[in-house]
């Protein structure tokens, strides 16, 4: 449990300084990557709902005030980390087996692991576009960079899980 | 009364979570946020540091871009000096007797370097590395070798965080070089290359590849900084006024060293301004 905490500790700096830069990058001018949403995805499914809320807040403070956006990442990361849950459960078939787990391949298998990572970046993603638009003047524009921003965000995401967990489940 | 305690304890993370939802709404559309707080925008001292670690490395990408941009500014300026030494001699022989003085320098220049820029989202903002501890103040004027940048907002004691011309909150009084016909300048939240100047006459004349300038009716940018060239026209919104699309000449994807422009009689102008004095009465009040 304490090796959980401080590798995600460690995950939430190295992630949110590499949400800056990547806040930068526009590809096409449509996508831009949002990887940070990583440590939320990978909060243990049995913390309590009040540590994840406040965890989630806290990340989108961080990345706001890096990024002069003032609440909207900390309003689509509280909002995203409420469905977390229901999201997760979607996709686990074993209830009961899953109360006590960190969400990742070895857990979920690769496709049902994919298809939960895809749902909750598109949730955020979805959310963040929206109130960064706040009206749908342009809505294809904003969906347009929704999507294209998804798929490189769930991409780059598929990237850094394998970077990340590939040790700890090898020797499981 | 104990059963609905009971439920309210049970679920008290729901309430916690509508919190931090009220918290990031308030933030969210506050009126004016930006001026309110330096600790919560990208003038911090954290931010600004991690700014400028990434600033000093990701600094050295664009140099060539911006060398040539340098250089060919630098002829322009030669050139420009060149021809008005040629006209000064020209009427100091004309006119032998006069006593020509140079004007009374109104504006000065402080070289800062951009830590952080944006140019995708809704309201741009750009950071640079200078601050009050360096007599930046807010609403002074921002400029780049290539023309204007934006207009400072908050300062923190070393960086101060500039509203970028790509953000809507930003209007900026232009005018076509030598005519009088002068309109604001906004940004629609398109590309980065392109601005709408709106707000101009409706019998005015316009061809494309016309220069636009800043009209110098602000303290914040003296008369006759190239702001962009004329592309065509705009779309209105009102059919009252005629708007034109104008190509930035400033380069917001490269931008690196700026000029902030300080105006040594702000002060004095600020002063003579009518409005400023209601302004300063509702404050005592």
């Amino acid at each position: 449990m304490n090796r959980t905490i401080t590798q995600l500790i460690w995950l939430t700096i190295v992630l949110t300084l590499l949400q800056v830069v990547c806040n930068k990058i526009i590809l096409f001018n449509v996508a831009t990557p949002i990887i940070f949403i990583y440590v939320l995805l990978r909060l243990p499914m049995n913390m309590p709902k009040v540590w994840v809320f406040t965890i989630a807040f806290a990340l989108g403070l961080t990345i706001d005030i890096f990024g002069n956006t003032p609440g909207m990442n900390a309003l689509s990361c509280t909002l995203a980390s409420s469905v977390r849950m229901p999201v997760f459960y979607l996709y686990a078939l074993r209830e009961d087996e899953m109360k006590t787990v960190v969400p990742s391949i070895t857990t979920l298998g690769v496709g049902n692991y994919f298809k939960y990572m895809s749902t909750m970046v598109l949730i955020y993603c979805t959310l963040l576009f929206f109130i960064q638009a706040f009206t749908l003047h342009n809505a294809i524009l904003t969906v347009e960079r929704l999507l294209c921003s998804s798929v490189l965000s769930v991409a780059l995401l598929m990237g850094i899980d394998s970077l990340v967990s590939t040790k700890r489940e090898k020797r499981l | 009364m104990n059963n609905l305690l009971h439920f309210l304890i049970k679920q008290y993370h729901w309430f916690l979570f509508i919190i931090y939802v009220i918290i990031s709404v308030i933030m969210l559309v506050k009126d004016n946020p930006y001026q309110q707080s330096v600790y919560l925008t990208s003038a911090n001292s954290v931010t600004a540091t991690v700014y400028e670690g990434i600033a000093s490395v990701t600094g050295y990408v664009h140099l060539k871009d911006i060398n040539e941009d340098l250089q060919e500014r630098n002829a322009l300026l030669e050139m420009e000096v060149v021809k008005l030494r040629n006209e000064i001699n020209e009427y100091k022989i004309q006119l032998p007797d006069s006593n020509i003085q140079p004007r009374l320098q109104q504006f000065n220049f402080v070289v800062a370097h951009v830590i952080s820029n944006s140019i995708a989202q809704p309201n741009n903002y750009i950071t640079i590395n200078r601050g009050s501890g360096d007599g930046i103040k807010p609403e002074m004027g921002v400029v780049d070798q290539n023309g204007i940048v934006g207009i400072v907002d908050v300062t923190g004691p070393h960086s101060a965080r500039v509203i970028s011309l790509l953000n809507p909150d930003m209007k900026l009084s232009c005018k076509l070089k030598n005519s009088e016909y002068f309109g604001s300048m906004v940004w629609d939240g398109g590309s980065p290359q392109y601005a709408i100047l709106e707000e101009l006459p409706k019998h005015m004349k316009f061809s494309v590849g016309d220069t636009i300038v800043t009209s110098g009716y602000s303290s914040v940018f003296p008369e006759g900084v190239i702001v962009g060239t004329v592309v065509g026209r705009a779309r209105n919104l009102t059919d009252n006024f005629f708007s034109l699309k104008v190509k930035l000449t400033t380069n917001f994807s490269q931008l690196s060293t700026v000029r902030i422009i300080t105006n040594d009689m702000r002060e004095e102008l600020k002063a003579l301004d009518p409005n400023n004095d209601k302004e300063k009465k509702d404050n005592e009040k």
